[in-house]
């Protein structure tokens, strides 16, 4: 078999026409108008390597289909699962156990849904007779009357009582701080003054001691004077 | 009758969130189809239509309708991948699983094994080929036969002239059958029956 770009380009006298090129894509692929169509098939008819060429493009186009694209893998694929004998037994023994516990559960869900529903209906029942009693009851007695006007005034009253006793009460607690802080505040002048007090003598001390010092140095110093003479 | 991609947009530039759900929806399956074999990973994939989406969404106020909105989705998507590609040392491969998945993969006994097993071969010849291509020539030969997007709409997600589009699929076919050729598998899918 010979190669493509052989043949083509020794047999074509139109190789590396881009145009022809074009014209002949858009014939492979449809979608060439009636014109460009008209023309390919006539160059082609003449042309045994175009021919050639196009006929072995359509056929490479077939084999690019081959390649396809992975679909979603099935979960479960009879035809090809093959399962060992213990393990279709054991599939097979499950399968009964899990089919008699859902019988045997169906039928207990059953029962426990008939004696629901038959609690139910006697709860229901006596809802009914108490509702009726309270209805029989409601009817002997006089309907009762309701004094909003009093009860709005006794509320009334009862929060203005509360606001006082408040009042009263924030009115006391100021007082006892307000007491407090001033006793403390005498008791801190009372302290201060003490300290200058006692600051006070202490240099009174040390001025008079001092004092008393240069009076007696001052004698030694006059007798001694008196001494030389 | 649904609306097109461009008033889907033009609802969502006007403040209707849900419009966008719509073209997602659209268009996830097909974007994640391109990058799967752009990038050879599905997991990959994934993340660059999300990346993608979540880019168009965010520059949705300056998309202008100069070009098809499915035509700027493909070129933001193409934009990733190229990033993504990149990024990598070396080449993206489908694991054999993927590529199992992708094919005719239950291979069994009895008759029909054999064309299994070609198939299955072309198969990885044919992404082994398309891998190998250049950059330019893939990107083309994937959104042409594997998204199928017209000349014009590949012109307008990779910012080429038309003829450009051309000139690359045309090389990149020539490309793809001298390799598949030289593997000696080329011709090996079934030819369709003629149309009656």
């Amino acid at each position: 078999m010979r190669g493509y770009r052989e043949t083509h380009e020794m047999d074509c006298e139109r190789v590396g026409d881009e145009g022809l090129q074009g014209d002949r894509m858009d014939v492979l692929y449809g979608e060439a108008d009636a014109a460009v169509r008209a023309r390919v098939e006539e160059h082609v008819a003449a042309c045994a390597a175009c021919r050639e060429e196009m006929a072995a493009l359509r056929s490479v186009r077939r084999d690019l289909r081959a390649w396809r694209r992975p679909t979603a893998r099935p979960t479960f694929t009879p035809r090809g699962l093959v399962l060992p004998r213990w393990a279709a037994a054991a599939a097979l023994l499950l399968l009964g156990f899990g089919a008699t516990l859902g019988v045997t559960g169906y039928a207990s869900l059953r029962r426990s849904l008939a004696e629901q529903e038959a609690r139910a209906g006697d709860l229901e029942r006596r809802h009914r007779d108490t509702v009726q009693a309270l209805e029989a009851a409601l009817r002997g007695r006089p309907p009762a009357t309701l004094d909003t006007t009093a009860l709005l005034a006794g509320l009334d009253a009862r929060i203005d009582e509360r606001l006082r006793a408040s009042e009263a009460r924030q009115s006391e607690r100021l007082d006892r701080r307000l007491a407090s802080v001033e006793e403390r505040a005498d008791a801190q002048r009372r302290v201060d003054m003490a300290r200058v007090a006692a600051s006070l003598s202490y240099l009174d001390g040390r001025h008079g001691a001092q004092l008393a010092r240069t009076n007696e140095l001052v004698g030694y110093v006059i007798e001694a004077s008196a001494q030389k003479r | 009758m649904g609306r097109t991609d461009e008033e889907l947009v033009e609802a969502c530039q006007g403040g209707e969130g849900s419009a966008f759900d719509v073209l997602v929806g659209r268009w996830e399956d097909r974007i994640r189809g391109a990058a799967y074999r752009f990038l050879g990973s599905e997991e990959e994939a994934r993340d660059v239509a999300q990346e993608a989406f979540l880019k168009a969404y965010r520059s949705l106020s300056g998309f202008k309708r100069e070009a098809r909105f499915s035509s700027w989705l493909y070129q933001i998507a193409t934009n990733l991948c190229r990033d993504r590609l990149r990024r990598r040392k070396t080449r993206a491969t489908v694991s054999l699983e993927e590529l199992e998945e992708a094919g005719p993969v239950m291979v069994e006994t009895g008759p029909g094994a054999h064309d299994q097993l070609l198939a299955l071969d072309l198969a990885r010849a044919v992404r082994d080929a398309v891998e190998s291509l250049p950059e330019e020539q893939r990107e083309v030969v994937i959104l042409k036969e594997y998204q199928d997007l017209t000349f014009l709409e590949i012109a307008q997600a990779l910012g080429v002239p038309v003829s450009t589009v051309k000139t690359r699929l045309y090389r990149g076919l020539g490309q793809l059958r001298r390799r598949l050729e030289r593997e000696g598998v080329r011709g090996r899918a079934p030819v369709p029956a003629p149309a009656p």
